[in-house]
């Protein structure tokens, strides 16, 4: 069974998690962007930890960032300006993702001189062959940085490790999310959102556990319902970012959600979304989030060769950012997920003062026009200081879709 | 009397004589831009672009980012801003963006008619991550193709990776153009065009190196004006001629002991886009308090040249360094050196809302410039295009305050 909780108590837990691991003698590594090598800060011996925003960060940035700095980092920084984050060992912003991530990552070395920071940078151009040598490249290069950093030698071992258990955990979730859609009322997505919670926190055996134990109890209720098989060609589908081969699915539930968006945590829009008059989780029939989709539709490292292109294989191989050129097929994709999965109600989910989110919103809203399914856009900042406006907005909308 | 009459009209700053052959260049430049776009040969270009090579394959050119100069100029930014706004572009995003895809929706309400339609969008992201999503926005509404040259942002020396994946891009964009115009790049002409470049920047840059004399031959605002051909016209073959004209002014009023402002008594090293709506009035409004701009960070941000056995090589290093392209040390190394170079007392950095690239960075570089030179700063916050962003008391008022210093 899980426990439900607020989102200021799922932060509670994780930042609990992380002080419990370090205390345990790990040493955490956070990063913010979601496409992140994992496997290699673990095969550093590190444990990678998503840098989380705070729902009750005050202050703290006005002296360092202006304001119109992306409501993101000027999260995170003020948390660290008010003496947080502290667990972290290191901290890895991203390079080339946008201007707000990585200018802020330039003011926290001047603004905080002894933490150990480093960038990742990747690449924006559409994935090719030269795109992966380049961010090969890159993660090799922040191998040796945090080697040198740390005295934590890459190794062999632990990497493959890292990599079975990224995979399993991952694979996982990629089940539960396909079994979402077919059958919505079978997982609750602010469970499914728990899970991902887990993952970013630590990607530890407990959370593979936990991960499984809740797999196969809502693989065993599916199986009573529908051919486990279109779980995994659905899964596949997803991977493949073409469901061109999916039949259409059927419409029993009234009202089918899709969430799309940047990097918006899953448990804090359920949590928010709950709060919502006539809203139910089984209306969520799939989120499109960075957060979340993306995180869990990151396809597997291969072992052969060399663990580097491998990894930025698999990085780049997941469904693509705002951040990143290619914003036809991300359309193209979306437009078949509406279609095939009988989508009828679009959320839009934006970070404040966002320019990746703030650009593909107005597109992701026309595609969605294109099919004659609505749309609703949501501003979001991580303290939702908007929030009774928001929820008005949303009641509005499952009242026109009803 | 008539002694009197001229004393009053002596203004606080000079014009330039070169503006009327400017005029000239530029009027070509759009003749030729909308020539292009009718014959299906145009391509828009960032700021950043290695446009040598589309030049040199004898593409037409369009530059959003300075329509949107003139769209500012014009006061015509919130007008425009506004028709993105009403198709959801928030306005929290670039206002070069935003009046860009106005104008592209409205080209009738837009000053010049909007840009030509451009057949295909280059952009490089050297100068910033907004101009892909720009462009993508201008292909969705136009269905003139994108092409991204990704150039990641660099922290120190560029290492050989970075090069191999720039120089890649290069050639996927010979390959792009070809595939798109159906014409190939020549050697023997790349060589002309970047010819023409070189000379062009080092022209450029003579008249930038110039304003070290006491008192400046030119104020921010003029370089601001006269840096539009070098934005837009790098690799053609009149550009030289204009930069010719532009630095033998220069150096006759050096010699002449003639400045750029009046009475010379405070020179300020700017950081940043202008506010376009009020360039004159906010820059001659200080000119007329003594106040002159030397140098600024914007327009020394054109002052590579393409030159070497390897002209692809080049491109890829001068067009991967660019200011805008480098950390925040490198930035303040560069404030730093100009204030030094340009024996400058004070600096104003604007803090550009739509520009998170140039501006996020500001707040600290402002406290670390200080640090190093031992001149005051101040930072003032606006925006480029879209004036309801720009609240012209509170920046006077800051203003003011850094000028006092100086009394």
């Amino acid at each position: 069974m899980v426990i439900r909780m607020s989102y200021s108590r799922v932060v509670e837990q994780s930042d609990q998690a992380i002080r419990e691991l370090t205390e345990a003698g790990e040493q955490i590594l956070g990063y913010i962007y979601p496409h992140f090598p994992l496997e290699i800060a673990m095969a550093h011996g590190l444990l990678p930890s998503l840098v989380r925003t705070s729902p009750s960060a005050g202050g703290g940035y006005e002296s360092s960032l202006q304001t119109f700095a992306c409501s993101l980092t000027r999260n995170i920084f003020s948390q660290r300006a008010s003496g947080h984050l502290t667990t972290f060992s290191g901290i890895v912003f991203s390079g080339n993702t946008c201007d707000s991530l990585q200018n802020v990552g330039e003011v926290w070395r001047k603004r905080f001189p002894d933490d150990k920071t480093f960038r990742l940078t990747y690449p924006a151009a559409i994935p090719s062959e030269s795109s992966v040598t380049f961010l090969a490249e890159e993660l090799r290069k922040f191998s040796v940085a945090i080697d040198s950093e740390f005295k934590m030698p890459f190794s062999e071992e632990l990497f493959k490790d890292a990599v079975a258990l990224i995979s399993e955990i991952r694979e996982s979730l990629q089940m539960l999310y396909a079994a979402r859609v077919l059958s919505p009322k079978l997982l609750e997505y602010s469970t499914l959102s728990s899970l991902i919670t887990g993952f970013l926190t630590a990607p530890t055996t407990s959370v593979l556990d936990n991960v499984l134990e809740i797999r196969s109890s809502t693989m065993e209720d599916l199986e009573m319902q529908v051919d486990r098989d279109l779980v995994s060609e659905l899964q596949n589908a997803f991977l493949r970012k073409d469901l061109m081969d999916i039949g259409k699915f059927d419409e029993s539930i009234s009202i089918r959600l899709l969430l799309v968006g940047g990097m918006i945590e899953t448990n804090a829009l359920s949590e928010f979304l709950k709060s919502v008059p006539n809203f139910s989780e089984d209306m969520i029939i799939l989120d499109l989030l960075s957060y979340g989709f993306k995180t869990a539709f990151t396809p597997s490292i291969s072992l052969v060769g060399d663990p580097f292109e491998n990894s930025a294989r698999a990085i780049l191989g997941s469904l693509g950012e705002p951040t990143q050129e290619g914003l036809s097929d991300r359309v193209r994709f979306l437009k078949e997920i509406l279609s095939k999965l009988s989508i009828n109600g679009l959320i839009i989910c934006e970070q404040s003062f966002c320019d990746p989110d703030e650009f593909e919103a107005p597109s992701l809203a026309r595609a969605a026009e294109d099919l004659q399914v609505p749309s609703v856009r949501l501003p979001i900042d991580p303290e939702l200081s908007d929030r009774v406006r928001l929820e008005g907005r949303i009641q509005t909308f499952l009242e026109t879709l009803m | 009397m008539i002694a009197v009459t001229e004393q009053k009209k002596e203004k606080a700053y000079r014009l330039l004589k070169s503006s009327a052959l400017l005029q000239q260049i530029m009027f070509r430049y759009m003749m030729e831009g909308q020539i292009a776009s009718e014959e299906g040969n145009l391509a828009w270009v960032t700021s950043g672009f290695p446009v040598e090579i589309p030049v040199a394959m004898n593409i037409g050119i369009s530059y959003p980012e300075q329509y949107g100069a003139v769209v500012g100029s014009q006061r015509m930014g919130p007008e425009l801003c506004g028709f993105a706004e009403g198709l959801g572009y928030s306005q929290e995003l670039c206002s070069y963006a935003r009046s860009s895809i106005g104008s592209v929706k409205h080209p009738d309400q837009s000053p010049l008619g909007g840009l030509p339609t451009p057949q295909a969008l280059l952009a490089c992201n050297n100068i910033c991550g907004t101009v892909l999503r720009w462009y993508d926005t201008v292909s969705e509404l136009t269905g003139a193709p994108v092409f991204l040259l990704d150039t990641p942002p660099l922290e120190g020396e560029q290492p050989e990776h970075h090069r191999d994946y720039v120089r890649k891009g290069l050639d996927k964009l010979v390959d792009f153009l070809e595939q798109v115009f159906g014409k190939p790049l020549a050697d023997e002409r790349m060589q002309e065009v970047a010819l023409y470049s070189t000379e062009a920047v080092g022209l450029w840059t003579q008249c930038l190196e110039a304003c070290k004399a006491k008192p400046s031959p030119l104020n921010c605002a003029d370089r601001f004006l006269t840096m539009a051909p070098i934005v837009s016209l790098r690799g053609t073959d009149y550009v030289k001629d204009f930069y010719v004209s532009l630095l033998a002014e220069v150096k006759e009023r050096i010699s002449n002991g003639v400045g750029a402002i009046k009475e010379e008594k405070i020179r300020l090293l700017w950081d940043n886009i202008p506010p376009w709506f009020t360039i004159f009035r906010f820059f001659n409004g200080l000119a007329k308090r003594g106040v002159v701009f030397p140098a600024d960070t914007y327009t020394h941000a054109w002052t590579g040249s393409i030159e070497g056995d390897n002209l692809f090589d080049s491109v890829v290093s001068i067009y991967s360094n660019v200011y805008l392209n480098k950390g925040l040390d490198a930035k303040i190394d560069k404030m730093c050196q100009l204030i030094q170079n340009y024996d400058l007392d004070g600096f104003i950095m604007f803090s550009v809302r739509s520009c998170k690239r140039y501006s996020l960075g500001q707040l600290v570089s402002k406290e670390l410039v200080t640090e190093r030179t031992g001149v005051p700063g101040v930072v003032i916050e606006g925006d480029m295009v879209d004036s309801r962003l720009f609240n012209e008391a509170q920046i006077q008022m800051r203003v003011d305050a850094l000028l006092e210093m100086f009394a």
